[in-house]
């Protein structure tokens, strides 16, 4: 068989696949709650990045550029955004429609929670990127920072990989449960007091707090440091600056003044991180989304439609 | 040498459809088919009849593995249905009630989408798609998102949906339900033409449309599947022994001819509204021999007749006779 044949071969199988990603994509884009998103995430990022364009280093500013997405306020819209393919009325049409057709539930849930994943890391990166690239390229009255194209991009996948484990959850979660509404108030509680949850079993290093914490010294990292690394060695004044960010962060929501800081910093400081293990991270997160989704099929192959 | 098919193989290949003690219990509470033993032979227009709430849907539903049996299986010509069974969807256009279609797109838009969904390479999938769209006659509306097209649009686009993989096996859920008459006839005919080449699975409740379409049918009743067979069989199931006589002429006469009637042996009449005589005739002696002897009365009499028929429609007839006989026999079963 020739090469052009068996590119044709898997262009038909891969057919039903492609169309509901392509149909779910621009259902997704249709919908005001991804516009909307897309709109306020825009404005934050920017409203974030002007306000301490003169105060952070590139790395503690490009962390902060990133927090909304890992601890408030936008898991709640990838959350809403993972939910609702095969719950409530949403059931009923994609009966009709799509599975009473030649295609599998596995396919179908596939390609539905790919373009899910598709949406979230576009709207996230289209914000972000540019952002950052202005941030580093740009000339502003902070001392120089070591920030690496090889940090950057890992700590981007990070973040990345961390949505893509919300979305699954949303999945998983609208799967098993099939009000939207109620999958997303469990998912709430549950994510809230993810902190929480991780230090009762020692795994606080996942913790999406954690995570950004730690991302500043990740985005300093150089692929070579990376290979010859055994320890970590953070700049101490990152994590100063870090105990006072989430609390900048709601005053530049807010617009009020940020609170003074703690009297007893030793106090905070003796359960920050100031590094992650890529490694650990990405099986961390990779592993539990892989088994959202896996379950999130089981479920909905012996599920009655 | 390859093995030949024994008989049994033979006849099951015959058959379209194949289930064996079908049963599905929704949560351990609502029986919603009940032991169904169903066969529905290939080339034939099958009429899945029944009250509400019979089953009808749910049986459509396991055929098409969007529901699991509780117990027992089933069959589309000879392979198993079930949730992964993508080869028997292949070979089924299924058109639901009130089809809920994505309102965001236009109708080409969504036949493609079907298409794609069937792996029908572009240069079928294109010029079936209009051909389809003139057949149901939704040519001028392809410019419309299809939330703003009306029940009756809906419905035919869902004919076509169900067309687009030119599937052998047609099951079509309540397919005249919310149609004006043009378009019900429109359907109608379309079910007797595709009839001819195809396997048609119409259920309904709708009796009339049973009576014009269908050659085989299936009668459902509370979960379960109470007659089968041959619209003939379904007709011969009755005993045509009531009569409407239209009569013209005074209505003296005609009271005078009601007694007379019966006095005869084994017939009973009584007077119906405006000037018609209902006859039945109440014993086992020939339907025909009565009959001509209430036909000499009427030609002895002053009256003039003007029309006779067999009471009722006999599919209706027939049809609710099959239900009250399942009633009756609730606890047998």
């Amino acid at each position: 068989m020739d090469s052009s044949a068996k590119i044709s071969k898997l262009g038909t199988r891969m057919m039903p696949y492609l169309a509901i990603l392509r149909y779910d994509l621009r259902t997704l884009w249709a919908s005001r709650l991804v516009r909307l998103w897309l709109a306020a995430t825009a404005l934050l990022t920017l409203m974030l990045a002007l306000a301490n364009w003169t105060k952070f280093q590139d790395a503690v500013l490009i962390a902060s550029l990133l927090f909304p997405y890992l601890v408030f306020p936008w898991f709640f819209v990838v959350v809403v955004l993972g939910v609702n393919p095969v719950s409530g009325s949403q059931a009923e049409a994609l009966a009709d429609g799509i599975l009473s057709r030649p295609v599998s539930r596995c396919g179908y849930l596939l390609a539905a929670w790919s373009a899910r994943v598709l949406l979230v890391w576009g709207v996230y990166l289209v914000v972000v990127i540019p952002v950052i690239a202005l941030v580093t390229l740009a000339k502003r009255p902070v001392p120089e920072d070591a920030v690496t194209v090889y940090g950057i991009v890992t700590a981007l996948g990070v973040v990345g990989l961390v949505l893509t484990f919300l979305v699954s959850l949303g999945f998983l979660m609208g799967t098993l449960l099939r009000k939207p509404l109620l999958a997303v108030v469990v998912l709430i509680f549950v994510w809230y007091p993810i902190s929480l949850i991780l230090s009762i079993f020692s795994l606080e290093e996942f913790s999406p707090i954690s995570l950004v914490q730690a991302l500043p010294t990740q985005l300093r990292q150089s692929w070579r440091e990376v290979e010859g690394k055994s320890e970590t060695n953070v700049a101490k004044e990152d994590m100063n600056t870090f105990t006072n960010q989430f609390s900048h962060f709601f005053s530049v929501l807010s617009g009020t003044k940020p609170k003074p800081k703690a009297s007893n910093p030793e106090f905070f400081e003796s359960k920050k991180f100031e590094d992650f293990s890529l490694g650990w991270v990405t099986l961390g997160y990779g592993l539990p989304t892989l088994v959202a989704v896996i379950l999130a099929t089981l479920c909905f192959y012996w599920r009655d439609l | 040498m390859p093995m030949r098919p024994s008989m049994g193989e033979e006849l099951r290949m015959e058959l379209a459809i194949r289930t064996e003690h079908l049963t599905k219990i929704y949560s351990q509470r609502l029986i919603a088919v009940n032991d169904m033993n169903l066969e529905v032979p290939q080339g034939s227009v099958f009429g899945l009849l029944g009250p509400n709430g019979a089953g009808k849907t749910t049986t459509l539903r396991l055929l098409l593995g969007l529901q699991r049996p509780t117990a027992g299986h089933a069959e589309v010509f000879g392979k198993s249905c079930g949730p992964n069974a993508v080869g028997v969807r292949s070979q089924i256009g299924y058109l639901p009630t009130n089809p809920k279609l994505p309102g965001n797109l236009r109708p080409i838009e969504y036949l493609d989408l079907l298409g794609k969904l069937s792996r029908l390479p572009r240069q079928v999938r294109k010029p079936r798609i209009s051909a389809l769209l003139r057949a149901v006659g939704l040519l001028t509306a392809t410019e419309q998102r299809i939330q703003t097209f009306s029940t009756g649009m809906c419905t035919r686009l869902g004919l076509a949906a169900s067309l687009v993989a030119d599937p052998p096996l047609l099951l079509w859920d309540e397919p005249t339900a919310g149609l004006d008459p043009t378009a019900r006839r429109f359907t109608l005919d379309l079910i007797r033409e595709l009839g001819k080449t195809k396997t048609v699975v119409v259920a309904t409740h709708i009796l009339s449309d049973i009576d014009q379409i269908c050659d085989h049918i299936g009668v459902m009743h509370e979960g379960r599947m109470i007659f089968t067979g041959s619209m003939q069989d379904m007709k011969r199931r009755l005993r045509r022994s009531d009569f409407r006589l239209e009569l013209e002429g005074d209505a003296e006469d005609i009271r005078r001819l009601a007694h007379e009637v019966t006095s005869l042996k084994g017939i009973d009449a009584h007077l119906g509204a405006g000037q018609i005589l209902l006859v039945r005739i109440t014993d086992d002696r020939s339907r025909s021999r009565a009959l001509a002897e209430v036909l000499k009365l009427v030609d002895a009499s002053n009256l003039s007749l003007q029309a006779i028929n067999s009471g009722q429609n006999v599919t209706e007839n027939a049809y609710l006779q099959l239900l009250q006989e399942d009633e009756a026999h609730g606890f047998q079963r």
